[in-house]
């Protein structure tokens, strides 16, 4: 079964241009823009950006899920919105009724926050 | 015409009498050729568009039998005459009786085309895709592919052997093909008739029929015994009428279109091809008798309705059932047509809407990989599991009700410490050059006097004035500030300050911290001891909220109180709640410190007269109604509410949320609150708790009759309104 893992990252809300502008530290590092005023960094390990009002939280409420082909397969049975046909586009939408964000590549990436964790894996079987 | 095949593929069970049947037979069949019918009667089409043919088949009600092949030991039971089958009955006290659903699996898939029926019209509509280089799938009845029905989407619901096929496709094509019409007039509830297809099939599965008569648009009335025809009446030319007796009617009335999944969707990308996209000579207007079999609607109830003014098609259907039963419409939507024709000399109106399900489904089968809402776990769901708590759904979460034993849990916070598991409050962060702005005009509260460190209680109030969610403000900064509300308000308050921060064009940044943290209530007068020994020593003072680490783990410190003691709320990240946790249990162990749910925790708040809101509050609660007018600060020039409260101010208000005492113990929440003078129902308890430190019950609710009483009857015993906080009501414990 598919291991959904707490994940450390940092969380920022700023301006959208600040954003795109945004300097993430770290080795390995995802960047989930969640929003056009928010991104989620899985495993950075901090950020530099240009908006003294930047709200920049340390994350640690989030859990992921690295997904080869197998595993997807026995996911994607539980989505009923449309995916997009691009990889490494952020997809939101909720996965057997529990809200998620995907990101497909290999592997395919499947975040939830740490409190639908347990619920997630129940209801895909894991 | 009692018939036993000739070579017999196995018995079925119908009613509880075996009954054999051919290779090939369907129920339906098996059972006419015993000489009976599967439900009470009606024409039967054999063609699945009917709805003469229900039953029980294997416990799983309105199953189409003609559609079912015949296996051995299928247990067939019919409906009850006039009546529908009984719902399992589940005793409500043990719903762990009930019984376990099936599993049904949900496949998904998509296509550029998606084609129902295989029949002439599909396949030209499926090939003509196909050479259009469209990628097509075919869904056949025949081949098991059964059409439930067509939604937005579109999308296609399916139900076939492996369970349902939800499929979304950008066109849809329905070629359906038509149906036999079915008689209407009197006697077509009768057993024994079958259309002209149905005839033939009955036929070629060597079924006797016995006298037949074939009967068209001349039909005048069936005339019956015991339930079955005994003659076909017709009507000729010259209105003499003619009665031929016969064992079954054959009838031929011609076909109408089989439309009911394309009247599910008007939308774009959804067409009928063929025969089902065909417009047919409707029959001659019923003039009495059955016109809907399914809901059993007469012409007399077509007219009554009709003469109440329902005279659109969409409405008659409504008033007179016509077409509301499992068929959709199919066995008497051509009548219903014709008979407004008639009854307005003009043409026919168009077809009404069909609903799914065009194929009657089962519970478990609507519901198969419908998901409830998911319900969240703090991090320390685990510890509550492993402290004996019983964990009960509030607020989209998982919470501890108690430990086992609220009334100790109750008096560790009252005289010593406890801990309680507060995580699912939510938690806002704002930021930004236009924070205090637009804080002030979103709080009833002033907002710019708050000092960075300190925080103020405040409620959400709607444009009408009517309190929304309530919580706290803690000011991190001069443009910063963290909001906390309510564990249910949570997710509705961040979308309310996001919208109207939007809607002002304010330049402010808003992060929703509700899932990122979790917290942690500590309270008791041992407390600041507790809390010294894991290294906050200078503990803010009331109202105040400090950033600090507490056994290693950051927090964020709050002091407030809900429950009437010294409390401080601990944030803190996720990764650090269950050592922070078990950190507080070791430590304030010789402090008789134990945990706290949820049961204990809305006694200690009812004892201090603390509002919960949406447990306490009603939608149209004002500030006002709940004796909180102190929260609200009518000087401030603008906020969202201020209008409404200004307006209404000065008019009389003839409900207030109080607090009651009483001799005893407490009695259910909810009860009805009645006046000492004539036992009127003059209002309810929101909240109820036997109190263990002043012993007595102690209720607050809601009075809806002025004048107010100061005397009222809860639970058949009298109750005073008594002035609320019920303890302590200085507040000097939660100041210590």
């Amino acid at each position: 079964m598919p291991a959904l893992e707490p994940v450390e990252g940092w969380r920022v809300v700023a301006t959208p241009s600040a954003l795109d502008g945004a300097r993430w530290n770290g080795d390995d590092v995802d960047v989930l823009r969640i929003a056009p005023d928010e991104a989620l960094a899985l495993g950075a390990t901090g950020v530099e950006i240009d908006d003294p009002d930047a709200i920049v939280e340390p994350e640690a409420g989030f859990s992921v899920a690295m997904l080869d082909v197998d595993d997807w397969h026995g996911v994607v049975d539980h989505i009923d919105w449309p995916l997009p046909e691009e990889p490494s586009v952020l997809a939101q939408g909720k996965v057997a009724g529990v809200p998620a964000r995907i990101v497909l590549g290999e592997p395919t990436l499947l975040v939830v926050q740490a409190a639908y964790a347990n619920e997630l894996r129940s209801r895909l079987g894991w | 015409m009692t018939d036993a095949p000739a070579e017999v593929a196995g018995r079925i069970v119908v009613d509880g009498r075996p009954i054999e049947f051919a290779d090939g037979d369907s129920l339906a069949v098996a059972i006419v050729r015993r000489g009976e019918v599967p439900c009470h009667g009606g024409c039967l089409c054999l063609a699945g568009d009917c709805g003469n043919c229900l039953a029980e088949v294997d416990g799983v009600a309105y199953v189409r039998t003609c559609q079912v092949a015949a296996r051995p030991g299928t247990v067939v039971v019919r409906h009850p005459a006039g009546g529908k089958p009984q719902l399992p009955v589940v005793d409500w006290r043990d719903l762990t009786l009930m019984p376990v659903g099936s599993k049904i699996a949900v496949r998904r898939t998509e296509a550029d085309v998606a084609v129902i029926g295989g029949g002439s019209s599909g396949q030209s509509a499926a090939e003509a895709a196909r050479s259009a280089g469209r990628d097509v799938l075919l869904l056949d009845a025949r081949n098991g592919s059964e059409v439930v029905g067509i939604y937005p989407g579109p999308s296609i619901v399916t139900r076939d052997s492996g369970g349902m096929l939800h499929v979304r496709a950008d066109e849809i094509v329905v070629a359906t093909g038509s149906v036999e019409i079915q008689p209407a007039c009197p006697g077509s509830d009768l057993g024994g008739i079958v259309t002209a297809g149905a005839a033939e099939r009955l036929e070629a599965a060597g079924v006797d029929l016995g006298r037949v008569v074939h009967v068209g648009r001349e039909l005048l009335r069936f005339e019956g015994d015991a339930g079955r025809v005994s003659a076909v009446v017709t009507v000729g030319m010259d209105a003499t009428e003619t009665t031929t007796p016969c064992e079954t009617a054959v009838v031929d009335l011609g076909r109408a279109p089989r439309d009911v999944l394309a009247r599910m969707s008007r939308a774009e990308g959804v067409s009928a091809v063929g025969p089902a996209a065909e417009d047919q000579p409707l029959p001659a207007p019923p003039r009495d008798g059955v016109v809907c079999p399914c809901m059993g609607t007469t012409v007399g109830d077509l007219e009554a309705a009709w003469d109440q003014g329902y005279t659109d098609l969409e409405l008659l259907k409504r008033a007179s059932w016509a077409g509301l039963g499992p068929c959709q419409g199919g066995a008497c939507l051509p009548h219903v047509r014709s008979w407004i024709a008639a009854r307005t000399s003009g043409p026919p109106p168009a077809p009404f809407t069909a609903r799914p399900a065009a194929r009657q489904i089962t519970l478990a089968e609507a519901a198969a990989d419908v998901a409830i809402d998911a319900f969240r776990r703090t991090p320390l769901h685990d510890e509550h599991l492993t402290l004996g708590a019983r964990m009960d759904r509030f607020g989209g979460w998982w919470r501890p009700w108690h430990y086992g034993d609220a009334v100790a849990e109750y008096w560790a916070v009252r005289e010593g410490v406890s801990v309680g598991d507060v995580s699912t409050l939510g938690k806002l962060v704002v930021s930004g050059p236009d924070v205090v702005e637009a804080l002030e005009r979103i709080y009833p509260c002033h907002v710019a006097d708050i000092k960075p460190g300190r925080s103020r209680y405040a409620l959400l109030l709607n444009e009408r004035g009517h309190v929304m969610d309530d919580g706290m403000i803690l000011r991190d900064g001069e443009t910063r500030f963290t909001l906390t509300f309510t564990s249910g308000g949570a997710a509705n308050a961040e979308m309310w300050l996001r919208d109207w921060i939007e809607t002002w064009g304010l330049r402010v940044h808003v992060m929703d911290r509700t899932m990122s943290l979790a917290a942690i209530n500590v309270t008791g007068p041992l407390v600041k001891t507790l809390l010294a020994r894991l290294g906050l020593e200078d503990a803010p003072r009331f109202l105040g909220h400090i950033r600090a680490e507490i056994a290693g783990v950051p927090c964020h410190v709050m002091r407030l109180s809900f429950t009437g003691e010294t409390a401080f709320e601990l944030h803190h990240p996720l990764d650090g709640s269950v050592a922070l946790w078990r950190a507080l249990m070791d430590a304030g162990r010789d402090l008789g410190v134990r945990p706290h749910g949820l049961q204990a925790l809305f006694g200690l708040r009812l004892e201090k007269g603390h509002v919960i809101v949406g447990m306490d509050t009603e939608l149209d609660t004002t500030p006002r109604r709940l004796g909180m007018d102190w929260a609200v600060r009518m000087e401030k020039p603008a906020f969202i509410g201020r209008a409404s409260l200004e307006r209404t101010a000065k008019l009389d208000d003839s409900r207030r949320w109080v607090g009651f005492s009483m001799d005893g113990e407490a009695p259910t929440e909810g009860s009805p609150i009645r006046s000492v003078e004539n036992g009127e129902i003059v209002g309810n308890v929101t909240g109820s708790w036997t109190s263990p430190l002043l012993r007595k019950a102690l209720m607050l609710g809601w009075q809806r009759r002025a004048p107010f009483a100061d005397r009222v009857e809860i639970d058949g015993r009298e109750a005073v309104v008594t002035p609320t906080p019920f303890y302590d009501p200085e507040g000097h414990r939660a100041r210590a």
